[in-house]
């Protein structure tokens, strides 16, 4: 018990904190049966920034949890069924599109066979705005150890666009950005102190998303 | 237990400190195009180059690569080639007779031109990235060349701290993915194919 005491103690001390500001902007009002389904989309594109995998999956998670959770299609299945027209350089780009997609044959009867009401195209990426500081480890035959202090600031700024498949329309934006500053500190022992702005990033858009399309935010412990 | 393969593999390249091969099975899903069929009885040659694909590369520093992408990119494009034309029939052998011929309203050749990858130590970014050159050759029921048109394939994976392996070979798959999914869309907007199609449904 003590041991479980020390561990959530020392876990407490050693994450940073993670400042989130959360958007809203609604276009059309939204609800979902219990039938129907949403899918998570990254947007990748050739430039050199892309939305991680894990931010999506992590949303993903998070929305599946909970006492009322969304049934969810995995990107992989939505994009293997619906092949060739949502890889990265053929996805539609706007809910315009997505209405000329659905003219080609077989495309909309194969979405309502997947039974996805909402797709969310989640965009954005987690980039590090700063760093600094000297830290160093060495190691010789008369022992060794950490000493200095580094860090280093993380942006992470998402959005997520929700179509509405049924109306092709678009429902809205939600936008979460969250920051923090994580340490390195040396102290014979190397001892790190991590924020991390792209779970608290992931949480306060999976919290918005789920309360935009059915009502319900989700609790902590769901996350 | 890939992942912890991946660390002891690492762990032995920076131990050797170079000289050490990384090797990469491409392998993944198979999805079937959701396109309109071709109304043309095709035939498909696939050379043996094509069939076991290999790139081999040293990059200075991170030692050898060899990405074997073959046996993945054939299943591939036989499914592709089966969902874009009404029918398919595989030809083994050239030179193509009259025999070989008979039935078919045209042969097509797909091509691996060029494959290149790079890695986040190379490129500076966050993920490995891969492209592949196709050439795909267009021949009538006559084996006379009626043209080409290359198509370019494009894929990129995160970097993840043991999974260097998995992230080329899934980039890779997504270069394939990527070039099947311009030739299932663009076939019938190349202007050969555009004629050749006019040809048959002429005869």
């Amino acid at each position: 018990m003590i041991k479980l005491v020390a561990a959530v103690s020392i876990g407490l001390i050693l994450t940073g904190c993670a400042s989130t500001r959360v958007e809203e902007r609604r276009e059309a009002s939204t609800g979902m049966s219990d039938q129907e389904a949403i899918v998570l989309l990254g947007r990748a594109s050739y430039s050199d920034r892309e939305t991680e995998t894990s931010f999506t999956d992590c949303v993903a998670s998070a929305l599946a949890k909970g006492e009322r959770p969304l049934r969810l299609v995995t990107q992989k299945e939505f994009k293997d069924q619906l092949y060739p027209w949502f890889e990265p350089r053929t996805a539609p780009t706007s809910s315009k599109d997505l209405a000329k997609l659905f003219a080609r044959p077989g495309v909309q009867q194969r979405i309502i066979e997947t039974e996805v009401r909402y797709l969310a195209w989640i965009s954005g990426d987690t980039i590090t705005t700063d760093s600094g500081g000297s830290f160093s480890c060495t190691l010789s035959s008369f022992g060794g150890g950490c000493f200095g202090v580094s860090y280093w600031e993380e942006d992470a700024s998402y959005e997520a666009s929700i179509w509405d498949v049924e109306n092709m329309t678009t429902s809205g934006q939600i936008s979460a950005d969250a920051n923090g500053t994580s340490y390195l500190a040396g102290v014979i022992l190397p001892i790190p102190i991590i924020a991390r702005p792209g779970n608290a990033a992931c949480k306060a858009l999976a919290n918005q998303l789920r309360e935009f399309l059915q009502g319900s935010p989700i609790t902590e412990n769901e996350i | 237990m890939t992942r912890y393969r991946s660390f002891i593999l690492i762990v032995v390249c920076v131990l050797a400190m170079g000289g050490c091969t990384t090797s990469v099975t491409v392998e993944g899903t198979i999805p079937t195009p959701l396109v309109a069929k071709i109304p043309v009885n095709v035939g498909i040659h696939y050379s043996d180059d094509f069939k076991q694909f290999r790139h081999e590369e040293n990059i200075r520093q991170e030692g050898n690569w060899k990405v074997d992408m073959g046996a993945q990119n054939l299943l591939f494009f036989r499914n592709l080639m089966t969902a874009v034309f009404v029918d398919v029939t595989e030809l083994n052998e050239p030179p193509l007779t009259g025999e070989s011929l008979a039935g078919l309203d045209g042969v097509l050749v797909p091509e691996i031109v060029k494959y290149g990858f790079l890695t986040p130590n190379v490129s500076g970014l966050k993920f490995y990235s891969a492209s592949i050159h196709y050439r795909m050759s267009l021949y009538n029921n006559q084996n006379e060349k009626l043209g080409e048109w290359t198509i370019v394939g494009y894929g990129k994976s995160e970097r993840t701290l043991f999974g260097t392996t998995e992230s080329l070979g899934e980039a890779t798959v997504l270069a394939i993915r990527d070039g099947g999914a311009r030739i299932a869309i663009e076939m019938t907007s190349q202007p050969v194919v555009q004629s050749w199609l006019e040809d048959v449904n002429e005869e």
